[in-house]
């Protein structure tokens, strides 16, 4: 009898047909946010995801949004002006006191956890308001790179309960004298998760959020009335979705999803060069690296001709055409050569046999061994072109074992530096030197450098250049610093840049896709052809 | 009878005792969740504060220490990943794994019991080659392919169903439940035909096996020397003779559906406990992988426990004899 129940409820349901049309826009992610608290947590689910709830002074482009520009008084002293005639989707309009606010709820440790910011405004000694639309921010020590770092501070609306009225004292020690802040189940529950965004909350959950448009948004309306995000980290099963109707836009199809794409009418796919460098990291030490031996006992990757013999065997245009049907382009250097900032850097050659006669040269004639890891869970594509690189080095005689781990085990294995040479991708939000100033130079505490040198690298030039960028608030002249330390860099190659990656979105034909560069989706890239 | 529980509760206690020694040295020697969730522009200032938040940075036995006192005053910790209280993670995904196993269960039952009859009582039939055709194919094909397979037929092709993720709930009990909405429904059905496909094979056989050997049984020949009607024999005699080892089965299968349905919900994005675990795994969140095993370990002892109770409700031999 359960039966023929069932046998009826399938047969109604044949007369449905997919989602009713109406101005929603239902999109999937291919991972979940894990909090709508935009505070503490980064990841791209998560900054998109409240990117369409939650806006900062400055736009993920580099580009003032709630502010209209800022200027240093002084090395240490940045004033920023606000936008006018901006309103919380509570009402509230957008002033100076909410900058101060939000960067006293950053500073505060819900259960003790520190946020996506705690450490980054280490150096921010005050936040003034100096009027209703002007905020000042002083800092301990030259710190340029601030600017940057405001994309991540949400602004929060600063109403409700426990607030006094007036001024707030930035205090980060005393929690600014205010007693209760939003916890993570306020925002979860929509009390608290009002922003000034293009989008207001509805519901979250880990495996769905809705949101309703902001009919009083300060920018442009969006078209879209609603939008539900889905997370799907199957990728079988969101281009299934896809392509059952259950959504329009979906994020990171596979490059075999891309093909089967292109020759279905109803869908397409829109690519978009993003800001992440895919490179090799070699660990440099003269006393050896970990998984990498020669016959006579010498660190081959300490010799720089080795390096170079490396970089010369890898056809980079194989790997964006073949592996990734072209949705890759080839690296000339450590950040994205379109990345605004980044230097013109000549282009990486590709000629084995020169490879293998520098190999010789350097004392290699017969190779050497070689352990190489690389996540398998992590990158698209990433195992098949940790194959390939194998296979180049192979070539001109290089033993390599080829290390696939899941993320988990490989970023243990990583932290203890137990990896001679691993294959890695660096994002870089934070502006073109986003990568080497973290990856290349000597540890420096005070300017914040150094913290992933997995190369044991140690340069006096690259070093002199990248500590002038980390204190040099005028525009120009930071690019020009960040060009040098790339040369420096490249010159040295203590890792071999491979390719960039695209951002690839698959969606219904009927639209199209404003893409962004920094691997996020948000609803406002999506509008109708 | 008072004794079997005792010994039963002391064999449990022991068990999830090992379980959690096991899992809890397992994740630490082969993950390090400050390594997972550490972003790349970590100072080692950063790395060693974060440790100290998760609570990774004292000694592994110490850690294991602190874990099991405050397991003994029911605190399964705080995840790694969510910075929420583990117990009431994994409760709140509960539901949605349960209903989703229930119905692959009815599915399973209501479908398989009564192919299985019918193929045992009409050996001879082609119908009945047909069904012992699909049901070795069923037991056979791979649970992740045939759940893909069902996508693209169900939900591509056809578009009858959406391809993944959990549909409205209603609230029930202050939880909330899939099955009393037409919308919820539609987003179940797939999961639940997926893993009942398995379990429609295992059910048909065992009812096929059972069927053949009551048939022969001094008792049905007597009932239809009677003259008992066929649906009478069936329906009264054959039935409950044939019941126990499908019950037993049942019983095991439903702990099976509800701990290990993980590629099921990872490729429905069905958001259950077993994604919950699959999640939990790849970022090394101990907490919850932990918390789980134990979960499951005590689920299952029980399970078992009903079982045997049930097992010796049905079969008057078995209580007799005890």
């Amino acid at each position: 009898m359960k039966t023929k129940f069932f046998i009826l409820v399938l047969t109604s349901l044949i007369g449905f047909s997919s989602a009713l049309f109406a101005e929603n826009l239902r999109m999937a992610y291919s991972s979940s946010p894990r909090s709508i608290d935009p505070f503490p947590y980064g990841g791209a689910s998560t900054a998109g995801y409240k990117e369409h709830v939650f806006e900062a002074l400055v736009a993920a482009d580099d580009s003032p949004l709630l502010s209209t520009g800022w200027v240093w008084n002084s090395p240490t002293s940045l004033t920023v002006n606000l936008r006018r005639g901006i309103k919380f989707h509570n009402g509230e309009d957008f002033t100076a006191r909410d900058v101060v606010y939000s960067a006293c709820r950053m500073m505060y440790r819900v259960d003790g956890k520190r946020n996506l910011l705690t450490s980054s405004m280490g150096p921010i000694s005050d936040v003034v308001e100096v009027d209703s639309h002007t905020v000042r921010f002083e800092t301990k020590n030259p710190y340029p790179l601030w600017i940057q770092k405001m994309k991540f501070l949400s602004m929060l609306s600063a109403s409700g309960g426990d607030l006094r009225p007036g001024p707030i004292t930035y205090d980060p020690e005393g929690n600014c004298g205010i007693k209760s802040y939003p916890t993570r189940d306020d925002f979860e529950n929509g009390n608290a998760a009002v922003g000034t965004g293009p989008f207001k909350h509805v519901s979250y959950s880990k495996t769905l959020a809705v949101l309703q448009r902001n009919d009083a948004y300060w920018g442009e309306k969006s078209i879209w009335e609603g939008v539900e995000i889905s997370s799907v980290s199957n990728s079988g099963a969101r281009l299934a979705g896809l392509l059952a109707g259950d959504y329009d836009v979906i994020e990171n199809p596979t490059t075999e999803d891309v093909k089967a794409l292109e020759d279905n009418s109803s869908f397409a796919y829109t690519g978009k060069p993003a800001w992440r460098t895919m490179f090799v990291v070699l660990n440099v030490d003269p006393k050896g690296a970990p998984g990498v031996s020669a016959s006579d006992g010498s660190a081959p990757l300490s010799n720089l001709k080795v390096r170079k013999a490396m970089s010369l065997a890898i056809n980079r245009e194989a790997i964006t055409d073949r592996l990734f049907g072209g949705n890759a382009t080839v690296a000339n250097q450590y950040a994205p050569s379109y990345r605004a900032g980044a230097p013109e850097m000549p282009g990486l050659e590709y000629n084995p046999e020169k490879a293998k006669s520098l190999l010789s040269e350097a004392g290699y004639k017969d190779g050497f061994t070689l352990s190489f890891s690389t996540p398998s869970d992590r990158y698209p594509n990433g195992v098949r072109v940790a194959q390939a690189l194998t296979q180049y080095w192979s070539r001109i005689g290089i033993k390599v074992e080829l290390n696939s781990q899941p993320w988990s085990v490989f970023a243990k294995a990583r932290k203890a530096r137990e990896m001679g040479a691993f294959f890695y991708g660096w994002g870089h939000p934070q502006g073109p030197a986003q990568m080497i100033s973290f990856a290349f130079a000597t540890r420096n505490k005070d300017l914040g450098l150094g913290s992933s040198n997995y190369s044991n690298y140690s340069s006096e030039a690259f070093d002199a250049a990248i500590t002038s960028w980390a204190v040099e608030t005028n525009p120009d002249k930071s690019n020009e610093h960040v060009a040098s330390a790339m040369e420096a860099a490249m010159a040295d190659l203590p890792g071999i840049p491979v390719y960039y990656t695209h951002s690839i979105w698959a969606h219904r034909s009927d639209l199209k896709i404003n893409g962004r560069q920094d691997e996020r989706t948000h609803a406002t890239m999506v509008s109708y052809k | 009878m008072l004794s079997f529980t005792l010994k039963r509760l002391g064999q449990s206690s022991v068990l999830v005792l090992i379980m959690s020694v096991l899992v809890f040295f397992c994740m630490y020697v082969v993950s390090d969740p400050v390594a997972v969730l550490a972003s790349d522009d970590f100072t080692e200032e950063d790395l060693i504060v974060l440790a100290r938040e998760l609570g990774v940075d004292k000694p592994i036995v110490v850690q294991y220490y602190q874990f099991i006192s405050k397991l003994l005053q029911g605190d399964f910790g705080i995840s790694f990943v969510y910075n929420q209280p583990v117990l009431p993670l994994i409760l709140e995904r509960l539901p949605a794994t349960l209903e989703v196993a229930i119905l692959a269960i009815m599915i399973g039952l209501c479908v398989g019991v009564p192919m299985g009859i019918y193929s045992g009582l009409n050996r001879k039939k082609k119908v009945t080659k047909a069904i012992s055709f699909i049901t070795t194919v069923g037991y056979s094909i791979p649970n992740f392919w045939q759940a893909l397979l069902l996508i693209i037929v169900f939900a591509v092709w056809l578009k009858i169903v959406p391809a993944s993720g959990r549909g409205d709930t209603t609230v029930l009990f202050g939880v909330g439940w899939s099955f009393f909405n037409l919308d919820g429904l539609r987003h179940m059905l797939l999961p639940a035909v997926n893993l009942a496909i398995y379990k429609i094979c295992m059910q048909t056989r065992l009812a096929r096996s059972g069927t053949q050997e009551v048939m022969f049984q001094d008792y049905i020949t007597f009932a239809r020397a009677k003259g008992l009607p066929r649906h009478r024999i069936i329906r009264r005699h054959l039935l409950r003779n044939i019941l126990i080892p499908i019950v037993t089965i049942t019983g095991l299968e439903l702990g099976g559906l509800i701990a290990f349905s993980t590629v099921t919900e990872s490729v429905f994005s069905w958001p259950g406990i077993g994604k919950l675990l699959i999640d939990s795994i790849h970022h090394a969140d101990r907490p919850v992988v932990v918390a789980y095993l134990i979960l499951i370990t005590l689920m299952f002892v029980i399970i078992n426990f009903i079982v045997d109770i049930v097992y010796a409700v049905l079969d008057p031999r078995i209580r007799h004899t005890q």
